[in-house]
């Protein structure tokens, strides 16, 4: 029945419905530049959502833990192989995205009888030789977009919106201020993905309800950092969480 | 489960170069790089890794600035001795797999796993090493941090045989065309020295490696020595707690022109 192209359209339809519907839900994930490099944040009820690529690169992604383990462990392979292949220096984002996991999960969406990836991807890079292309985002088919001082990750396309318009475009902030900024951003995004009309601006009471809420909720928060100041090859590092019960507490008070 | 080793994916990617079918005809007298005197000392704090510059073929010297002892990752140092070509592929392969596997499974591969790893690749240069050319037997020098079960932190040198075999070194190791010239004199400074090299500070195994080294240079032509002229050194790292440190050669330098003229 799918050789008829009318069938097939359809079926690619509610292959987009039910994905959009399963990633609603999902806790956006915030990625900005500050002064040392890139910050990436985000919240989750348990497993990691931030991991380290490569070197100079990380990857962040919301939707389903297991896809998100299939999508991490490939890139991996592939950044690897191809700096045994040629040196560190060839490993760019640019190609990791647009010819590794975009087309995976491209195809992986096409193909109706297989089931698809139920997840959205944040990629970063450190001093990108482009700079337009510190960050690449991913979507569930496949379709990818890159940017240069900022880029979420996250439910719906409303909620994607409003993240980038109040989180800051300041590369030289430092990074508590970067840190602060991202936790606002995170928790506006938050709050329009579960249902808040567009322009209806949150006060900042209700920010600061929304993070408390998630943190009572057992819920944590989880950052990590490009960090161009750290003396070693891979410039990826966690957030420690007493700087994020720091900025945290900055918020509070 | 799926492929959680570098290696493995490499092969699966056909991309591991296999050598077992390279067949080589030694009655042509091949001539291969190698020539060397590498040697590993455990001091106080740590290992100290030294290494000459000079790469051979035959009796002639190719290069005078090769780098034969390199880190494969924050904590760890390999010391090579035999044939570049090999050895700086088994480096490469070494340093990417723990990379590989640390990134993948969310966790730093344990050190039995890694000299296991190292092991690996020595065998897979089997074929090569039984023909002569490509013998790669490396030093490998780490530091284990304290276990959770009551081990004791401290520097670790392990070397290998042509099969892959791991032996852990107590005190020293040296390997390489010259280290048989100094060998004996490791083993007597560390006994009647005065002083073991355990119970030594970092500048005393200093001098004491770099004075080897030119006793090495002197008897054998594999081994290149330090030349003021071209402000050619050996090259040197410790290996502690805190990580890898070369040592910089502006100190190597006053070193040789205090204690070594």
């Amino acid at each position: 029945m799918l050789d008829e192209p009318y069938r097939w359209v359809e079926a690619i339809r509610n292959r987009r419905e039910y994905l959009e519907d399963q990633l609603k839900s999902a806790s956006p994930v915030v990625a900005q530049q500050y002064e040392n490099g890139i910050l990436l944040l985000t919240s989750t009820p348990g497993p990691r959502k931030i991991f380290e690529i490569y070197n100079q690169i990380a990857f962040a992604a919301v939707g389903h833990p297991t896809d998100i383990e299939k999508l991490r462990k490939a890139i991996i392979d592939i950044a690897h192989v191809e700096a045994f292949n040629l040196s560190a220096r060839d490993v760019s984002l640019h190609r990791l995205v647009s010819f590794g996991i975009g087309p995976m999960m491209k195809t992986a969406f096409d193909e109706i009888f297989q089931s698809p990836y139920i997840a959205r991807v944040l990629v970063a890079q450190l001093d990108a030789n482009d700079d337009d292309e510190t960050f690449y985002t991913i979507d569930e088919d496949g379709s990818f977009s890159c940017a240069g001082e900022m880029a979420t990750v996250g439910g719906g396309a409303d909620s994607k919106k409003v993240i980038m318009e109040s989180a800051s475009f300041d590369n030289n902030q430092t990074l508590e201020q970067a840190l602060d900024r991202a936790i606002r951003a995170w928790a506006v995004g938050r709050l329009y993905s579960e249902g808040r009309e567009p322009e209806n601006a949150p006060t900042n009471e209700e920010i600061l309800e929304r993070i408390t809420t998630t943190l009572d909720s057992h819920q944590r928060f989880d950052a990590a950092l490009l960090d161009r100041s750290l003396p070693k090859k891979t410039k990826f590092r966690l957030l420690p969480k007493v700087e994020l019960d720091g900025a945290l507490e900055r918020l509070r008070t | 489960m799926e492929n959680t080793d570098f290696i493995n994916l490499l092969k699966d990617n056909g991309q591991f170069s296999d050598t077992s079918s390279v067949q080589v005809d030694v009655s042509k007298d091949v001539e291969h790089t190698e020539g060397t005197t590498i040697l590993a000392v455990r001091y106080r704090a740590g290992v100290l890794v030294a290494g000459d510059r000079r790469a051979t073929m035959g009796n002639t010297v190719v290069y005078d600035r090769a780098d034969k002892v390199v880190s494969v990752d924050d904590q760890s140092v390999l010391a090579l001795s035999g044939s570049p070509a090999n050895a700086y592929e088994i480096a490469r392969m070494l340093e990417i797999s723990f990379q590989h596997y640390r990134r993948s499974q969310l966790q730093e591969m344990s050190l039995d796993g890694k000299l296991r790893t190292l092991s690996r690749l020595i065998r897979e240069n089997l074929s090569m090493a039984l023909q002569g050319i490509g013998v790669v037997v490396p030093i490998y020098a780490t530091y284990d941090s304290a276990h959770d079960d009551g081990a004791k932190g401290g520097g670790k040198i392990f070397f290998y045989d042509v099969l892959g075999a791991a032996f852990e070194s107590v005190d020293f190791c040296t390997t390489g065309s010259g280290s048989h010239l100094i060998r004996g004199a490791l083993y007597f400074l560390n006994r009647w020295g005065g002083k073991g090299f355990a119970e030594m500070d970092f500048d005393e195994v200093l001098s004491i490696a770099l004075k080897l080294l030119e006793t090495a240079a002197e008897y054998d032509t594999g081994t290149g020595g330090y030349k003021p002229e071209t402000q050619i050194f050996p090259q040197i790292m410790q290996v502690t707690d805190e990580g890898i440190e070369t040592v910089l050669d502006s100190h190597l330098q006053s070193i040789y022109e205090t204690q070594l003229h």
